[in-house]
């Protein structure tokens, strides 16, 4: 046989392999499911985590040992892979069809998207009456997807300003802005006592693009905002003006020395740690910032003189100054997981674990019940802020999936740089949701 | 003429080496540009090591200062922690098997390819090359979906083989110049005393090849050792390697230690200066004297 | 002893003692055999291995690129699409020049450099085996600690600026970020590329510096005559190396500069894969990415073969016989 007709055979056999392979990915026996077994016969859940070191990382094996207990025919095996990394692995796990049985989820498009693939299992009827009146509706709202619930949350993270007590003081300022206008009032007295107003992690891109979305939560009214996951639609001129005022603020230079590749929260000189450490006095963020910023001071412990006050009012913007931002966590079930999936989740979520839980995370319990029992003093300004919000937002980044929310977040990068215009922000994130 | 030839190419090995050869002191001018150049090479290192005795507040407060006080206690958490040595051992384990396995896959095929004629030649040469055109990165995924049809996710042989793959190409491309260098004559040499190809494959080409064995070998087991993208996707947590294993150790769920961090990758750096140090002899000492008219 | 008019058939001796008259023929097959098993045998493994861990994965990648997908649901045609909008991307195009600037800085800055290293080291000197350790050292290091440790170094707040007392912005301000991008990869690589020299100089026979030394040659003039042109295969080599290098180029960007890169003037082609692809969930657009910048080093490669590595290897990547074929 000839050299060319041997490259023709093998095209010909790699293309009929090709097809063969995408079709019968299942044929092998998954691995990252656990075994199955049905009501009251021995399963093993997998479940991937996201808390590698630490009290995080002690919860879960406290949690499922203490299931077992109750249900010894229950056990588990847990993968703890780091949250950077988790996507990634997830987003392989569902293309080869190969689910953990319980996976941490943080709602919005993405789980949308899995849920497309028939992936998870529809929680609506399988979670406790118990936890629905715990929680309410509102933290379900995330997992939700077509009116059906996917996940039950296990923390929420609003966003809003943290800021140094200690550094206002300094700077002769007596309260926390509530306008843009007071806002950069204290900029200019924190400059004046040479210290750098505000911390911005702008390396990663999405502190910076978060700035970008506080100004469009002020700036375009509740509906306008909350249905653009299914309009995709920029045009209405909210949008642009919240850039152009973002933009404007930009101008008056507020940030940290080096912001441009200052990362979020990762390393020591990262925008958490310039707080940690006293070399910034404010910082947009969400919820679990306070434990990064603990992570990062000097002696490790929370910073004592951390505030936090919720996201200043926006000239002439049609939006509640009262509405909050944030994140949801959760976890869901994969579809082919056995029935003491929801049985845990359901166990995780009651007000004993979910305390121990926002303990060990440093977050917010979504469990109305847990909440009460918060302590910190910082988490429960945000707290009653949450509770007294009209409506909350997710991230519009994880509103708009993952395509839009990008280009949302590269246009808004490029603005801080001085790379770019308000409108070039709005052209990007049309054209991508062109494509979408 | 064929007996002293072969008496005459016998490749350099202890016993017939030359005697060491004087060493002697160089000029001061070799010395100032070696100093420069080392220090330029070693400073930002040795940042990354003594980085590992501060903490996390020291370097935002002072990035470029020493540590105050020297803090131990990174480097002693690393060592005595559960997951540094057995990452250390997956890391071992793999990079050694992706070495020897490239040098072994890699020497044969460039042989072919430099010293054999046949049609489709130039077509594998292409082949290999090609394959180092196309970045990794993208073909993750269907790798994934190939190595776990194969049943080899989170096992050894299961990352090793795809890392093996993704080294050969470098590897043919260095070594068939070297192969191609060995004269003729040898080979005919070898012919006419009735060993033929083979057997002149083992124990002339083999020798004579040393340095350029040694380079692809070292560069394979250095690009297993720091590699990350393919044991994340194909291994699971239990037998990470320790690019992986540093971000477990030193990162918890939204921050890291920086300084943790900087200890683990000192030590981690450790092994591969090691496995670097003990061969690079060899790079020099293989071939002077060896091959005569 | 009869004369016969037949010539004798194959493999018999002929009366008068002669040897047998070879049939090429038959020699012919025989060998064909023999090599063609060994070929087999010696190259089979890695050809194997080659083509199921690296060139089906690849096939299958190219495959997606004409398709849109987000990694998760089902594939939708998308026809050459996605190449136009990479072609129409302005970000594509800067992507591509930044690699190419790349490209020839790495091998004009590395080049002559690491020449002038391997003859410093190649001297059997006291210490040189303890420099030559400390050279490689950077190369061992893997890309994350490097990025990680020249972000910090480089830094508007960091060590370079506070040690020196400067207050340049080495990384954000795109005049100057290009050459921070050069300096933090030759400081890496120049290792990698030494040592291939040096591996290169080892061929070169001791006899010929004896020789010209006793003519008189100054140690210049002998790296000049000497080192020089027999390093020639391993220098194109290693240019042939760097190049493809250079053109695939993400990891240091990404972990250096972040997100901010294209702001920076320093963002390739790997980049925009990985931010337009798979941050952006779009597998079928990076994957259309993979296939151009795989296009782009192909072209490169094989106009490097044709006109600098002809004589090296036989045209490998043109079907050009080579000159000297063995």
């Amino acid at each position: 046989m000839s050299v060319r007709k041997a490259w023709a055979a093998g095209a010909a056999v790699a293309a009929v392999a090709t097809l063969a392979l995408t079709g019968c990915t299942t044929s092998t026996a998954p691995t990252n499911g656990g075994d199955k077994g049905g009501d009251g016969e021995a399963s093993v859940l997998t479940i991937w985590q996201n808390s590698t070191t630490g009290p995080g990382q002690a919860y879960w094996r406290d949690a499922t040992a203490a299931f077992t207990e109750e249900h010894p025919e229950v056990t588990f095996k847990i993968e703890d892979i780091q949250n950077e990394q988790m996507d990634g692995k997830l987003q392989t796990a569902v293309q080869s069809k190969d689910m953990p049985d319980i996976f941490m989820a943080r709602g919005g498009g993405k789980l949308a998207d899995v849920v497309k693939a028939g992936l998870v299992k529809d929680l609506t009827d399988l979670v406790s009456d118990d936890v629905m009146a715990d929680y309410g509706d509102a933290p379900f709202a995330a997992f939700s997807v077509e009116g059906k619930i996917y996940g039950v949350p296990t923390a929420v993270l609003p966003g809003g300003v943290f800021y140094s007590k200690d550094l206002f003081e300094q700077a002769g300022i007596t309260e926390t802005p509530t306008t843009i206008d007071e806002l950069n009032d204290a900029v200019a007295k924190l400059k004046d006592a040479g210290i750098d107003p505000i911390a911005v992690g702008a390396k990663d891109a999405w502190p910076a693009a978060h700035w970008y979305y506080w100004f469009a939560l002020r700036s375009c009214d509740k509906d306008t905002l909350l249905d653009i996951a299914t309009t995709k639609d920029f045009s209405d001129p909210c949008w642009l003006d919240a850039a152009e005022q973002l933009e404007e603020f930009i101008g008056t230079e507020p940030f940290n020395k080096g912001f441009l590749t200052t990362p979020a929260q990762s390393v020591a000189n990262s925008s958490a740690g310039l707080i940690a450490n006293h070399k910034a006095a404010m910082e947009v963020m969400g919820g679990w910032d306070v434990g990064v910023i603990a992570d990062l001071t000097p002696d490790k412990k929370p910073l004592p003189d951390l505030g936090w006050f919720p996201f200043p009012a926006v000239d002439g913007g049609k939006g509640d100054p009262a509405a909050m931002m944030g994140g949801v966590d959760g976890f869901s079930c994969s579809v082919d997981s056995p029935s003491s999936c929801e049985d845990f989740l359901n166990f995780i979520a009651s007000p004993e674990w979910q305390g121990k839980y926002a303990t060990a995370y440093s977050s917010l319990p979504a469990s109305a019940e847990a909440q009460k029992a918060v302590e910190g003093d910082v988490e429960k300004t945000f707290l009653a802020a949450y509770q007294e919000s009209p409506y909350m937002s997710m991230w519009l980044d994880t509103l708009l999936g993952q395509n839009i929310g990008t280009a949302l977040n590269d246009g808004v990068v490029k603005m801080f740089a001085g790379d770019g215009s308000a409108q070039a922000v709005i052209d990007d994130v049309s054209k991508a949701a062109e494509r979408d | 003429m064929s007996l002293e030839t072969s008496l005459a190419i016998t490749p350099v090995n202890k016993r017939t080496r030359k005697p060491k050869e004087y060493v002697k002191w160089g000029s001061p001018g070799v010395y100032l540009a070696a100093i420069i150049l080392v220090t330029v090479c070693i400073t930002p290192v040795l940042y990354v090591i003594i980085g590992g005795f501060r903490d996390n507040a020291q370097f935002t407060t002072d990035p470029a200062g020493f540590p105050n006080p020297w803090n131990p206690a990174n480097y002693i958490n690393v060592l005595t922690g559960s997951n540094f040595w057995p990452a250390l051992i997956n890391s071992v384990v793999v990079g050694l098997g992706t070495a020897l396995g490239t040098v072994a896959l890699g020497l044969m095929a460039s042989y072919v390819m430099a010293r054999y004629n046949f049609t489709g030649k130039t077509q594998m040469y292409s082949l290999f090359a090609a394959g180092l055109m196309f970045p990794a990165t993208v073909a993750i995924t269907p790798l994934y979906i190939m190595v776990r049809a194969l049943g080899l996710t989170n096992t050894h042989i299961g990352l090793i083989l795809p890392q093996i793959a993704f080294a050969l190409p470098t590897t043919i491309i260095i070594l068939v110049p070297f192969l191609k260098a060995i004269p003729m004559e040898l080979e005919e040499a070898a012919a006419i005393d009735g060993t033929g190809r083979l057997g002149f494959f083992f124990r002339m080409v083999l020798p004579l090849s040393l340095p350029g064995v040694i380079t692809t070998g070292i560069l394979a087991f250095v690009g297993s050792w720091n590699g990350y993208l393919l044991p994340l996707f194909l291994l699971g947590s239990d037998k990470y390697t320790l690019p992986l294993a540093v971000q477990n150790a030193a990162t918890s769920q939204y921050a890291s230690d920086a300084a943790m961090i900087l200890a683990y990758t000192s030590l981690s750096m450790l092994p591969a200066l090691i496995f670097f140090s003990l061969f690079e002899r060899r790079i020099v000492g293989g071939l002077t004297g060896a091959v005569k008219g | 002893m009869s004369t016969t008019q037949t010539a004798p058939a194959a493999g018999r001796i002929d009366p008068a003692g002669q040897r047998e008259t070879p049939r090429p023929v038959a020699r012919r097959r025989r060998i064909d055999w023999r090599k063609n098993g060994e070929i087999a045998l010696l190259s089979g493994p890695a050809i194997l291995i080659f083509l199921t861990f690296v060139i089906f994965p690849v096939f299958l990648a190219a495959f997606y690129g004409f398709f849109k997908w987000d990694g998760i649901g089902a594939l939708e045609w998308n026809g050459l699409q996605n190449y136009v909008w990479i072609l129409e991307d302005p970000e594509f195009r800067e992507a591509v020049g930044h690699n190419f600037g790349i490209v020839i800085a790495s091998i004009v800055l590395q080049g002559p450099l690491a020449i002038l290293f391997a003859l410093v080291m190649n001297q059997k000197i006291k210490g040189r085996s303890f420099i030559r350790i400390m050279i490689f050292v950077p190369y061992v290091i893997s890309e994350v600690v490097v990025g990680l440790a020249w972000s910090m170094l480089m830094q508007d707040t960091g060590a370079i600026n506070q040690l020196f007392g400067l207050d340049i912005s080495w990384l954000s301000d795109p005049n100057i970020a290009f050459w921070s991008l050069m300096i933090i990869i030759t400081w890496k690589y120049i290792g990698f590329a030494v040592i291939l020299m040096l591996a290169g100089m080892q061929s070169i026979p001791e006899e010929l510096y004896e020789a010209a030394a006793i003519d008189g040659a100054s140690f210049w003039k002998m790296q000049w005559s000497i080192t020089l042109p027999l390093l020639g295969p391993t220098i194109r080599i290693w240019a042939f190396l760097s190049i493809i290098g250079s053109l695939q180029l993400f990891d240091l960007v990404f972990i250096v500069w972040g997100r901010i890169a294209p702001s920076a003037g320093v963002h390739t082609m790997a980049f925009y894969m990985y931010t337009e692809g798979h941050l952006s969930g779009e597998y079928g657009f990076g994957s259309a990415v993979a296939v151009l910048l795989f296009l782009i080093s192909l072209i490169v490669g094989l106009v490097y073969q044709r006109f600098v590595l002809r004589r090296d290897i036989d045209g490998a990547l043109t079907d050009a016989p080579a000159k000297d074929a063995k």
